[in-house]
């Protein structure tokens, strides 16, 4: 793939590009930026995971925990993508080398669709967010899904900085 | 016994080879379950932080709110804490002589203080005034927020 490596050489070749990645304090604190917001987004979607599965928060109605928690998800997601891209913008070249940044993507992708598929085809099922104990199987496994697809995520994001290359 | 000799005695426990004598993918297991176990205490903490602010839940008792959600944040804590010191034990030089390790413990002591002896309070009262309420909540996520910082910068000092 020499057409993709020489556009992630150039990205981080970039004036911006240049002073993240040279920078002393700069980078950690744009990693750490990273770190928290990620821990809202992705960390109060863990929470609402938990909720379809009936594990924690019973007493609060899931349509209530879905439409109360998604200002501070969506929130936390700017913030992750604003940092990761420019996590990005300074080691393009390496990153894109890792076999972790790459399953890292596609299950991002894969949590964007089952996402998508829980908000219109599941929530929209007759009684699906009802205000009972035990909800409809179909909601239970969304959470499953939405929980281990993330925990996924975060496992290749770490694995980034041990897994290289693919050799 | 001087932290030195302390350090050594780690060093030399059978458990502090075999870490560090493995394959670097079991620290990077370690690391793993220390993101995601800090990852649960900081949601738990922002979602307990929001139902005192009276964001979400209203409808529910902050008590109420809060049972679930401590129990977590706790959790994620013995994940973060427990992996944490299996690091250290493998490499208990690299991280004691690391000025961001020390400024992280520190922070970290005084963030599980206010955690247990005051936010967790806060949060298990029915009725809490507002300025208190507000002040925990800027108090523990300034806090944890600062702790993970400083953890994040261990590996650049």
């Amino acid at each position: 793939m020499p057409t993709i490596a020489a556009i992630a050489d150039a990205i981080e070749a970039t004036t911006v590009g240049t002073a993240i990645a040279e920078s002393r304090y700069t980078f950690p604190i744009i990693e750490g930026t990273h770190l928290i917001a990620l821990s809202v987004s992705v960390g109060l979607i863990f929470l609402t995971d938990l909720r379809l599965l009936g594990l924690i928060l019973r007493h609060v109605p899931v349509a209530r925990v879905l439409h109360g928690l998604r200002p501070y998800v969506l929130s936390g997601f700017a913030l992750v993508f604003v940092s990761g891209g420019l996590l990005f913008w300074a080691e393009a070249a390496t990153v894109i080398k890792s076999p972790a940044w790459i399953f890292k993507f596609a299950f991002i992708g894969l949590a964007g669709l089952n996402a998508l598929y829980f908000e219109f085809v599941i929530a929209r099922r007759p009684g699906a967010l009802a205000v009972v104990p035990v909800l409809p199987r179909g909601v239970k496994y969304a959470g499953l899904a939405s929980l281990t697809i993330w925990t996924l995520v975060i496992i290749c994001g770490r694995l980034i900085a041990y897994l290289p290359n693919w050799s | 016994m001087s932290s030195v000799d302390v350090l050594d005695w780690i060093q030399s426990t059978p458990a502090s080879h075999w870490i560090s004598k493995s394959n670097h993918l079991l620290i990077a297991g370690f690391q793993v379950i220390h993101v995601m176990g800090f990852i649960l205490l900081l949601a738990s903490l922002v979602l307990i932080s929001l139902r005192l602010l009276g964001l979400i839940f209203t409808q529910q008792t902050v008590p109420q709110v809060a049972k679930d959600a401590t129990r977590l944040l706790w959790v994620g804590f013995a994940m973060a804490v427990g992996s944490g010191i299996l690091m250290f034990i493998g490499s208990p030089k690299h991280y004691f002589y690391n000025p961001a390790f020390d400024v992280k413990m520190l922070l970290l002591l005084l963030a599980v203080i206010v955690q247990a002896l005051f936010f967790g309070r806060v949060a298990a009262t029915e009725m809490q005034k507002p300025w208190l309420a507000r002040t925990a909540v800027a108090l523990s996520l300034v806090l944890w927020f600062a702790v993970s910082m400083a953890g994040r910068a261990i590996g650049f000092v």
